[in-house]
């Protein structure tokens, strides 16, 4: 194959979903087949028939060793520091290795919010929740919130799981989705912002919502059902917050969001909250109208 | 939650709450086939645990990858499994594929390897539905799947263009699905 993985069609990808259900492709082509497959349909509904298939193949079942679950359970416990961890290793939580260089204003060349003390990190009020998470205070601080998110998290999870095997009606899942969002509301000074689509005229869609603590940690969740649409590869949700006269990135969100965390430090209030549709990697300042915005009740 | 009740898509949402004893649940479901298939893949059994482990750690830290539109919570899990197999086999014996992709002979033998695993398995309807494909299409999955091969390796193997082999994969895979829904196996995952 003399043809580079990055240019591969739409038919030659195809024809290689059967050899990628089977691990059998190299890495750089299955890297280029998963990105398409987050964009197109009818190829990830292919490779799941594949892993279907497949998955029978490999059908002989059994009794799974007793003394193997033994060694997993050892390894699921942890401490508060811990569980922190996993928490926000379950959302779009930047690790300490990426890196922090590149684009200005709060946002690196991979679209997440630097590091502290990277050169480009702004001098206030966005700091970063990779480094965030790891001080004792702010954990302790954020309890409350983490509890509540994870509540969101697991009753968003239960959403997707339930709407998909068509077995909860849309009324149980807005009552789920009230719970949580009650159980957000319900932690210690935590506020909620709904974001609404502007230029709705009070058609009352709120496809993302802002949950924030009094210590800067926050949340975007975006709706599981009537969310911000997924976005092609190229482009990226970026929220932005406005703090006094200035309007400053609080990071990128991805192309296709959930649940995304961010962190504004400081006593400096954010008093609105936006997300614009942006090129891949961000941007300094947008000149597109928001897709989602929504100010801080007082 | 009595979890010997629950489905295995509130299994994945109970363990998304924290919830160990869905997790032990799940294990207690698909612990075996996830570890016999590493078996089978890495035939050696400390590294076939290892990836036993990792499945089921997965699966704790990440249970948001699970997409139930996207099939059965075993087929994720076998996928899953595979993968770790693959990457295991590929790192370990690269050496040993390299001098094996030289020769024909060498690689005949390592086909038959293959061939008594597989005769070790699992239920005769899978095995007919696999038994009806032509040698072919059969093949070149077995190679791929069972042998943890590339499709170019299997292209070597099977002394076949690699554009044949992908596509022989591909329509195999598609054909096996219609040959086990014939014998009454309905294999889930989203339709076209």
């Amino acid at each position: 194959m003399s043809t580079s993985p990055t240019l591969l069609s739409h038919a030659e990808i195809e024809e290689q979903l059967g050899a990628y259900a089977l691990d059998a492709v190299d890495p750089e082509t299955a890297a280029v087949i998963e990105a398409h497959l987050d964009e197109c349909v009818r190829c990830a509904a292919e490779v799941s028939q594949h892993h279907e298939v497949a998955g029978l193949l490999a059908n002989s079942g059994g009794v799974p060793p007793a003394d193997l679950w033994d060694g997993i359970a050892r390894r699921l416990g942890g401490t508060s520091d811990e569980s922190w961890d996993r928490l926000a290793a379950r959302l779009d939580v930047p690790t300490d290795r990426e890196s922090a260089s590149a684009a200005p204003d709060g946002v690196s060349s991979d679209g997440r919010v630097p590091q502290p003390g990277s050169p480009t990190a702004p001098a206030a009020d966005v700091v970063p929740i990779g480094a965030a998470r790891r001080r004792p205070r702010l954990v302790a601080a954020g309890a409350g919130l983490v509890a509540a998110a994870a509540a969101v998290i697991a009753l968003v999870l239960g959403l997707q799981v339930h709407h998909l095997d068509g077995q909860v009606n849309a009324m149980q899942a807005t009552q789920n989705l009230s719970t949580a969002e009650r159980a957000a509301i319900a932690a210690p000074g935590t506020t909620r912002v709904p974001l609404s689509v502007p230029g709705a005229h009070g058609q009352g869609s709120t496809p993302a919502t802002i949950v924030l603590n009094s210590a800067g940690t926050g949340f975007v969740i975006n709706d599981a059902d009537d969310g911000l649409a997924r976005l092609p590869a190229d482009r990226t949700y970026q929220l932005w917050g406005v703090v006094g006269s200035k309007v400053i990135s609080l990071g990128l969100l991805g192309s296709r969001p959930g649940i995304v965390p961010f962190s504004v430090a400081g006593s400096h209030g954010v008093s609105a909250f936006a997300i614009t549709d942006e090129v891949a990697g961000g941007v300094v300042t947008s000149s597109n109208q928001p897709v989602a915005e929504g100010k801080v009740q007082v | 939650m009595d979890v010997e009740q629950a489905s295995d898509a509130n299994l994945v949402v109970a363990v998304g709450r924290w919830y160990e004893p869905a997790l032990a649940e799940v294990y207690r479901r698909h612990g075996g086939a996830v570890h016999a298939l590493a078996l089978r893949i890495l035939r050696s059994d400390p590294p076939a645990e290892e990836v036993t482990q990792e499945v089921f750690l997965d699966l704790w830290r990440h249970p948001e990858k699970f997409d139930a539109q996207r099939g059965t919570l075993r087929s994720f899990l076998l996928a899953r499994t595979h993968g770790k197999s693959v990457d295991v086999v590929r790192s370990e014996e690269s050496r040993r594929r390299r001098e094996e992709r030289t020769t024909r002979e060498t690689a005949t033998a390592a086909y038959d390897i293959d061939r008594e695993v597989w005769d070790m398995a699992v239920a005769e309807q899978v095995k007919d539905a696999l038994g009806a494909l032509p040698d072919e299409l059969r093949q070149p999955i077995e190679l791929a799947y069972f042998g943890g091969r590339t499709y170019q390796e299997v292209a070597v193997l099977l002394d076949e263009p690699e554009g044949t082999v992908k596509s022989r994969i591909r329509s195999g895979l598609g054909r096996l699905r219609i040959h086990l829904i014939e014998r009454g196996v309905e294999p889930a995952g989203a339709g076209l």
